[in-house]
C-alpha cells in the first residue's frame, strides 16, 4: 500500500486525568518560581513521550513529537532567535488558539539550535519505544518547523531594515536553513516546513517561493545524507493555489482538504507530480469522518498521483482537538486505510 | 446618537464614560471553592454563596473605583462559551484544549439541537444591578463566537449552527430586557476569524438584537481587524468594545481612513500583562484616541476581560482607566 500513516505536527499536551496535566501544573509552578528548570524539562519530556507512544498505539509510521514544548508555532522558533523579541497575543488564523507576535528589532538570526536537541529527545523516545514494543514496520520520527514567510508575515518589525516582507521572510529562511541542516546532521530524513499563511494570503506567492528556495538550497549543501523534504499547508482552502503547489521543488505537499470538498476532485483531475499528505481527517472538528468515504476519495486520487508513497495525514496539528478525540482521529487512519479497495 | 439612545431608555453617562469587559479574577476563596466543588467536597448552595460575595465584592470595588458601567465580573463562569453550552440542550462538555501559552479550556461539542433553556444570566445579573444605582451590563456570548468555539456533529455547517444559537441568545437577550437591563454586551471575539464570514455574523447578531430596546455593546479582540473593517461597522450594534493597547493602538489608523461610526469601548490598558502600565502611558492611548475618534463616542475601558489578572492587578488597571477617563472629561468636557 503507498500510503503512509502520518502525523501533521502537534498533538494535545493535555487530557483530562490529573497524570495528562503534569506539565500544566509544571508549568504554572514554574511562572510561580516554585519548580526548577530541570523539574519543568521533566514535565515536557515525560508528555512528549506519552504522544509519540500514542502515534505509535494508532499506527503511525511517520510521527512527530507532537510539538509539545512549543508556546506557539511562531514564538517558538522565532523567540529562539537574535534580533527578534516576543510581543503580545494575536489569533493564530481562523483557530479559537493565541500566539505571542514576534517583533524584529534587527535582522533575525540563528545563534543557537532551535529544535535539533528536541529532534533529538523525540527520535530516541521514539527508538526506546519501539525497542520495549516492536511494531510492524519501522516508524520514523519527521521535524517539524514554521516556514520563514509564515514567520515574516506574523512578525511585527522595529526596524527600518526589516521593513519589507520579502527581507523578513529571506532572513528567517536563511536562519532556517542553518537549523534544517543542523536537523539532517542530527540524523532527520524527513522535514516539514508549515506555510499555512501563504493559502490566506496569496498574492505573497512571490516572496514565499523566493524563501522557500533558501531552504531548499540546503539540500544541496548539507552532508549528503538523503533527507525529505515536505511542505504543509492549511487553515484556508488551498484548491485555488494547487497547481502552483506541486510545482514548487519539495518531495512532498501536504493539503488540508476540509475547507473545500472539490479539492478532491481537483487532485483527481490534475493529478500530481509530487506525492501528496492527504489532510483528510479533519483535526479542527471531534466529529469523526466514515472511513469507507474516505477511502472513496483516496482512491480517486492515488493513480494520478505520481513520484512515490503518498501520505495519509489529520489536515493540521491536532492539538485543537481534546485528547481522546485527537487519539481517535489518528486511529481512523488506519481504518481509512485497511478500507481502500486494491 | 447612541448617547441619544441611552437617555431615550433613561441612562444617563458622563462623556468618557468607564466600564470593563466583563470578567473579573476570582478571589482565592473562590477559586478554591470552585475546585472543591468540582471534587464533590461542597454543595452547589455552598459556592453559589461565595460567588454572591464575590460578586458583592466586585460590585462595591466598582462603585468605589468610580466606574460608570458596572459588570458582575462573571463570578459564576468559568469560560465564556463553555457557560452557556453547560446550560443549553444541544451541549456535550467536551475535554480540554489549549487557548493559549498554558491556558486551557473545556471546547463544548454541539451533539444536538441547541435550545434556550430558560434564563441563564438573568438571576445573577439581578442580584448585581440589586447593589448599585448604576447600570449593571447583561453579559452574553454571541452566536457567531459560540458556533466557532465548539465542535460541531450535529448542524450541517457553520451558518445553520450560527443562526440555531442566535435564535436561542435572543431569547436571553429578551429575558434581560425584561428584567430591565438596558446595556446589554453581547460578545463576539471571534469576529474576525474568517473574514468571509462577516455576513454570517453580522446576520446572527441582527438575529439577536433586531427590534429589542437596548444599547447594545459588542466586545471583540486580538483579531486581523484589517480584514473585516469598515464592513464590521455593519454589525446591528451600538458600540464596539475593542481591545486597542495590546496591538499598540494600530487600529486607530484604519479608522483615520474611514471613520468609525459608533460608540467605541477603547481598551487603554493591556490586560496580558502583569505590568501596571503608567499614567502618563494610559493618558496618551486616550489622547491618539481623541485625535481621531469624536469625544462623544468614547468609552474607556481595559482591553478584554481581567480574570487572568490577580485581583489587585486588576484594580490597578481598572483605576488607571478610571483616572485617565477623569482626567479627559476635566480637559476635554
Amino acid at each position: 500500500m503507498n500510503l503512509i500513516l502520518a502525523s501533521t505536527g502537534s498533538y494535545p499536551r493535555i487530557g483530562d486525568s490529573a497524570e495528562l496535566q503534569v506539565l500544566r501544573r509544571t508549568i504554572a509552578a514554574a511562572d510561580r518560581g516554585e519548580c526548577t528548570p530541570a523539574e519543568l524539562a521533566e514535565a515536557e519530556q515525560e508528555m512528549t513521550r506519552r504522544a509519540i507512544a500514542e502515534q505509535l498505539e494508532a499506527g503511525l509510521e511517520l510521527l512527530t513529537d507532537g510539538q509539545i514544548r512549543w508556546y506557539d508555532p511562531i514564538s517558538h522558533l522565532a523567540g529562539k532567535l537574535a534580533g527578534v523579541k516576543i510581543d503580545g497575543l494575536l489569533r493564530f488564523f481562523d483557530t479559537n488558539f493565541y500566539f505571542r507576535q514576534p517583533v524584529l528589532t534587527a535582522r533575525p538570526q540563528r545563534t543557537r539550535p532551535l529544535l535539533t536537541l528536541e529532534y533529538r529527545f523525540a527520535s530516541d523516545a521514539l527508538a526506546a519505544l519501539v525497542a520495549a514494543r516492536p511494531t510492524d514496520g519501522t516508524p520514523a520520527m519527521k521535524a517539524v518547523l514554521t516556514g520563514p514567510y509564515t514567520l515574516a508575515k506574523f512578525s511585527l518589525v522595529e526596524t527600518d531594515a526589516m521593513g519589507a516582507l520579502e527581507t523578513r521572510a529571506l532572513a528567517y529562511a536563511e536562519a532556517l536553513a542553518a537549523e534544517i541542516a543542523a536537523l539532517v546532521e542530527a540524523g532527520a530524513e524527513f522535514i516539514q516546513v508549515d506555510e499555512p499563511a501563504i493559502v490566506k494570503y496569496p498574492h505573497d506567492w512571490e516572496v514565499f517561493a523566493r524563501a522557500l528556495q533558501v531552504l531548499t538550497a540546503v539540500r544541496r549543501q548539507a552532508s549528503g545524507k538523503p533527507w525529505t523534504l515536505a511542505l504543509h499547508v492549511y487553515f484556508h482552502d488551498p484548491t485555488p493555489l494547487y497547481e502552483k503547489l506541486i510545482a514548487l521543488p519539495v518531495d512532498v505537499v501536504g493539503l488540508d482538504f476540509t475547507y473545500n470538498p472539490r479539492l478532491v476532485e481537483v487532485v483527481a483531475s490534475v493529478g500530481s507530480p509530487v506525492p501528496l499528505a492527504l489532510g483528510l481527517v479533519d483535526a479542527r472538528n471531534t466529529k469523526l469522518e466514515n472511513p469507507e468515504e474516505l477511502a472513496r476519495q483516496i482512491e480517486r486520487m492515488l493513480p494520478r498521483i505520481r513520484g512515490g508513497p503518498c501520505y495519509l495525514c489529520p489536515s493540521a496539528g491536532l492539538e485543537y482537538l481534546p485528547r481522546d478525540r485527537a487519539f481517535a482521529k489518528l486511529a481512523l487512519l488506519k481504518r481509512v486505510r485497511q478500507a481502500i479497495r486494491h | 446618537m447612541s448617547r441619544e439612545k441611552l437617555e431615550a431608555l433613561g441612562v444617563h453617562l458622563p462623556l468618557f464614560p468607564t466600564t470593563s469587559v466583563g470578567s473579573f479574577p476570582k478571589p482565592d476563596y473562590l477559586v478554591r471553592a470552585r475546585a472543591d466543588f468540582s471534587k464533590g467536597k461542597i454543595t452547589q448552595q455552598q459556592l453559589e454563596a461565595l460567588e454572591r460575595q464575590a460578586t458583592q465584592f466586585w460590585i462595591e470595588k466598582q462603585e468605589e473605583l468610580g466606574v460608570d458601567v458596572l459588570v458582575d465580573g462573571e463570578q459564576y463562569r468559568g469560560d465564556m462559551v463553555a457557560y452557556f453550552a453547560e446550560r443549553m440542550p444541544g451541549f456535550t462538555r467536551g475535554g480540554l484544549v489549549r487557548s493559549y501559552g498554558n491556558r486551557y479550556y473545556h471546547k463544548p461539542i454541539i451533539t444536538g439541537e441547541v435550545r434556550w433553556p430558560g434564563p441563564m444570566t438573568v438571576g445573577w445579573w439581578r442580584f448585581a444591578q440589586s447593589l448599585t444605582r448604576k447600570p449593571v451590563k447583561g453579559m452574553l456570548t454571541g452566536p457567531y463566537t459560540v458556533m466557532d468555539w465548539s465542535f460541531n456533529e450535529y448542524y450541517p455547517d457553520r451558518k445553520s449552527t450560527c443562526m440555531a444559537l442566535a435564535a436561542a441568545i435572543r431569547r436571553e437577550v429578551e429575558a434581560l430586557i425584561e428584567a430591565g437591563c438596558k446595556i446589554i454586551q453581547i460578545d463576539e471575539p471571534a469576529l474576525s476569524v474568517r473574514p468571509e464570514e462577516l455576513p454570517v455574523a453580522i446576520e446572527a447578531m441582527q438575529r439577536v438584537t433586531e427590534g429589542l430596546p437596548a444599547y447594545f455593546i459588542t466586545h471583540a479582540c486580538y483579531g486581523a481587524f484589517e480584514y473585516i473593517y469598515p464592513e464590521m461597522l455593519r454589525m446591528p450594534v451600538d458600540n464596539f468594545d475593542l481591545e486597542m493597547s495590546n496591538s499598540d493602538l494600530d487600529l486607530l489608523e484604519l479608522f483615520r481612513r474611514y471613520p468609525f461610526s459608533k460608540d467605541i469601548s477603547f481598551g487603554v490598558v493591556d490586560v496580558h500583562t502583569h505590568v501596571l502600565e503608567d499614567p502618563e502611558t494610559v493618558r496618551q492611548r486616550l489622547a491618539r484616541a481623541l485625535s481621531i475618534l469624536p469625544k462623544e463616542r468614547i468609552w474607556v475601558d481595559p482591553d478584554c476581560g481581567l480574570k487572568t489578572r490577580t485581583v489587585e492587578e486588576a484594580i490597578g488597571k481598572l483605576t488607571l482607566c478610571v483616572e485617565a477617563a477623569r482626567a479627559f472629561r476635566n480637559t476635554a468636557g
